[in-house]
């Protein structure tokens, strides 16, 4: 099997309040942000890794993992963690953060896969940063290929994959046929949660994504990574969304302590006037 | 022709030189390795918060044996061997900066790894034959075995010349036959591989012994006592281990027979710098906590951040790691671009580190009080493991006497130079030496730091001031003292405070104008007054060293010392 993983990469969600917005409030200012993969991608470059491989045997690749991300030279580090992790190619498209939207990237990534063929298209179900939810959705529409967003277990079966999805009051299961784009949730990591048909369902994965060893960080310095033109892919760089402004939430303001049920009551109908 | 006094930065500050040139611009990783060291750390965080719970392996006295396999599996046993035998083959900059990460998340492990590789088989890297590194360092690598560094006696410790193990020539030289014991070896409980020093000559008093290096496997037949109980670092094996007849064949030697001294000298400078390291690792950690507990304590119905006495300890922590990762990452790089000398730097990193780290986990600890003195919480136990970080690897007053006596010998030698150039000034001057012609130059005017950023430039001219003191002392305590400056102890601490600040102070210098230059005067904001508060604290101690050159109570000191040596306690009681 070969899979393409969408990989983008995020200010780093636990120092959020790096995050700075000059007074004009006309970008986010990135100076000094540590930059971390987005979480739901990395959870999705873990299913690509055990979609292609005998869990029981992970240093034995059966598969090929193509990781790609839109980005400036930087970006380059969040590929070389994921080919240290496991993937055995990597693609840089160039590109600027904010000349970037859903709705290019995908028309992008729709000319990379014509171009690499992979059978699936794995990507994070968002990114943490701007939340946007969409490049899965949109490039299945432009490929015309099945796609099963939210994924939280994935089975490998012949010619198709068997999709658990997480939805209010239970869990919807899909089965789509290959090719399709398949966007990933958190759960998707659990010890159980994906098999490839090589995988013995009674093994059991490490609880979370997987980390690589020294020397394979070493080795990866020598995995193939080239860089594509954003041009070369997608001739028509319009954007669909367009920003009008930024602004920081307004702060907190500190909590109060109440002595009893009625104080909260009185307070929550008179001074917050939410009863 | 004798060396240029530019092999060593520190060192040519004893003749008020100021080689700038080897330390601007600051040194900095390739982007290809930053690149790498960021994967590699971002691997040994999660590894770590995944499988390390440093409370239960204090409480325990062990690391776990699935967190030592971990450790192998994940390569951190072999950072700094080559690839071709199967190591990470980091530099010593990205070294330093793994150790760093590894110390300030866990001491015990910390401590191990470089007991391993810091100094365990450091002598092979050094000296080691292609034949010993390939024999031992591919399993060394992988942690299959691991490695003891092993110099301290009974009755030898930082006086390595007194060392009693020894080594005699067996089988018409073929091998050794070893006996004597060793103690307070780090991984001496487990260890596969030891460098042990023995004599290979009489042991004969007032002569100087000739040390051997050797390369010894446990199964030669070195045998370890039981792991001793410590106050901190308690995860790590600490014991004592025999030699009994132990035959280590001749290919075992490391580096020349009788050299053992030197091999001892060169992997200790640079086991000192990954001692540094894990400092400046445990002080970042500190001030995550102590700035944590600032913001969530309050008192009197504030923040207790608000106080003026809070905010003093924090700022002068902030100044002091600061520093202290300037110089250890200055070392890191003179060491990486082949300077021949950094023995002075390493031992200043040594000392600055462990003290700078005493202070900081003390206030922090002071900080957060009541609960800081609880064993529930972490302080403690970082106190505890912070504290031998003052004392292995050469106690820090045996290398602030290292530090001065080493740095002042080639100033002694150009005085006794010029004495004799001037007895002889037409065939002398030729002779002299670039030790005295620097002297000579140095005496024309001041030496200046021409490539410090013109925003530090009171910072600079303070620098510059005190170069040209130490120049001037070092050569008045040596003209008045001669050769018996080796036993003035109180002269040494100053000369050795001195030149401390002053490579602390040139490091931050060098590393605040790389600040400026990338980013401008508002980018390196953080840097310019860490940097200015920093000299603030160090301009204090140089002048007050200077002062107590002239006026001091040494001998008051003495006087009343060796009173109470006599007296065998303190001699009152209000009784």
């Amino acid at each position: 099997m070969k899979i393409l993983v969408a990989l983008k990469r995020v200010a780093d969600p636990d120092n959020a309040n790096k995050v700075k917005i000059p007074a004009s409030g006309e970008k986010i200012d990135t100076t000094g942000l540590e930059w971390k993969p987005n979480p739901f991608d990395e959870y999705a470059l873990e299913a690509a890794l055990r979609l292609t491989e005998n869990g029981t045997q992970p240093k034995v690749r059966a598969g090929e993992v193509v990781v790609v991300t839109f980005g400036p030279k930087e970006t380059e580090t969040t590929l070389r963690a994921a080919l240290a992790t496991g993937a055995d190619r990597a693609i840089r498209v160039d590109a600027s953060d904010d000349k970037l939207d859903g709705d290019l990237v995908a028309r992008a990534l729709k000319a990379l896969v014509e171009k690499e063929k992979p059978d699936v298209v794995l990507m994070g179900k968002q990114a943490v940063d701007g939340d946007s939810n969409q490049v899965g959705q949109i490039l299945a529409e432009l490929l015309d290929w099945p796609m099963a967003t939210f994924a939280a277990t994935i089975r490998e079966e012949a010619g198709a994959l068997l999709v658990g999805r997480e939805v209010d009051g239970g869990v919807s299961t899909l089965r789509v046929k290959l090719p399709a784009v398949v966007t990933v949730d958190l759960r998707i990591v659990a010890p159980t949660s994906v098999y490839s048909t090589k995988t013995p369902s009674t093994h059991k994965y490490n609880d979370g994504v997987r980390f690589a060893a020294l020397p394979a960080i070493m080795a990866a310095k020598k995995k193939p990574l080239v860089e594509v033109k954003l041009a070369d892919l997608a001739p028509d760089q319009a954007l669909k969304v367009s920003y009008h402004g930024f602004a920081a939430p307004p702060a907190r303001k500190a909590g109060i302590k109440v002595k009893d049920v009625s104080e909260l009551v009185s307070k929550l109908k008179n001074e917050a006037k939410v009863l | 022709m004798p060396p240029l006094i530019e092999q060593s930065f520190t060192k040519a500050l004893f003749h008020g030189v100021i080689a700038e040139d080897m330390i601007f611009p600051y040194p900095e990783m390739t982007s290809e390795e930053r690149q790498s060291t960021s994967i590699i750390l971002d691997s040994v965080r999660r590894f770590f918060a995944a499988n390390v719970d440093s409370a239960k392996i204090d409480r325990e006295q062990e690391i776990p044996k699935e967190v030592m396999d971990g450790l192998r599996s994940l390569g951190l046993f072999g950072l700094q061997i080559p690839t071709e035998y199967g190591g990470i083959g980091l530099s010593t900059a990205a070294y330093v900066r793994v150790m760093q990460e590894i110390g300030g998340m866990d001491a015990s492990i910390a401590v191990t790894l470089g007991a391993h590789q810091s100094i365990g088989y450091k002598s092979l890297l050094l000296f080691g034959t292609p034949e010993q590194k390939r024999r031992y360092l591919p399993k060394l690598a992988t942690g299959e075995s691991v490695a003891a560094f092993a110099l301290t006696e009974p009755s030898a410790g930082s006086d390595a010349a007194a060392i009693k193990t020894r080594a005699e020539v067996v089988d018409g030289g073929a091998a050794y036959v070893l006996n004597g014991s060793k103690i307070w070896i780090t991984n001496g409980g487990f260890a596969d591989v030891f460098t042990v020093f023995a004599r290979t000559s009489a042991l004969e008093e007032g002569s100087k012994p000739k040390i051997t290096a050797f390369i010894v496997e446990r199964g030669m037949g070195v045998t370890s006592g039981p792991n001793e109980h410590k106050l901190g670092i308690r995860g790590s094996s600490t014991t004592e281990i025999f030699l009994e007849n132990v035959r280590v064949p001749r290919e075992n030697v490391v580096g020349d027979v009788g050299k053992g001294f030197k091999v001892a000298m060169e992997v200790l400078n640079s086991g000192r710098l990954g001692l540094a390291s894990g400092c400046v690792g445990v002080c970042k950690t500190l001030l995550r906590l102590a700035i944590a507990r600032v913001e969530e304590r309050r008192a009197f119905g504030r923040n207790i951040g608000d106080f003026g006495l809070i905010k003093d300890k924090i700022a002068r922590m902030l100044a002091e790691t600061y520093a202290l990762e300037s110089m250890t990452y200055l070392t890191a790089g003179l060491v990486d671009s082949k300077i021949a000398d950094y023995s002075l730097e390493s031992a200043i990193c040594k000392v600055k580190g462990s003290e700078t780290l005493w202070s900081v986990v003390n206030e922090t600890l002071q900080i957060a009080a009541g609960i800081g003195y609880m064993q529930e919480y972490p302080y403690e136990r970082i106190l505890r493991d912070s504290r031998v970080n003052l004392i292995f690897e050469g106690t820090n007053e045996i290398l602030r006497c290292f530090i001065a006596l080493s740095g002042m010998a080639a100033p002694g030698k150009a005085l006794a130079e010029v004495a004799k150039a001037m007895r002889e000034p037409i065939k002398g001057f030729g002779l002299l030496s670039d030790f005295a012609l620097r002297k000579a130059r140095a005496a024309l005017g001041r030496e200046r730091m021409t490539r410090v950023h013109p925003l530090l430039g009171r910072e600079a001219v303070i620098f510059e001031e005190y170069v040209s003191e130490l120049a001037v002392q070092a050569e008045n305590v040596l003209r008045k003292h001669g050769r018996d400056i080796a036993e003035m102890q109180f002269t040494q601490l100053r000369i050795a405070d001195m030149v401390m600040d002053l490579f602390a102070v040139a490091a931050c210098l060098t590393r605040t104008t790389r600040a400026i230059e990338r980013r401008g005067e508002d980018g390196a904001r953080r840097e310019i007054d860490l940097c200015s508060l920093y000299l603030n604290m160090a301009h204090k101690r140089l002048r007050q060293n200077v002062s107590d050159f002239a006026r001091n109570d040494d001998e008051l000191r003495k006087a009343i010392a060796g009173r109470a040596y006599i007296d065998g306690a303190y001699p009152f009681d209000v009784l």
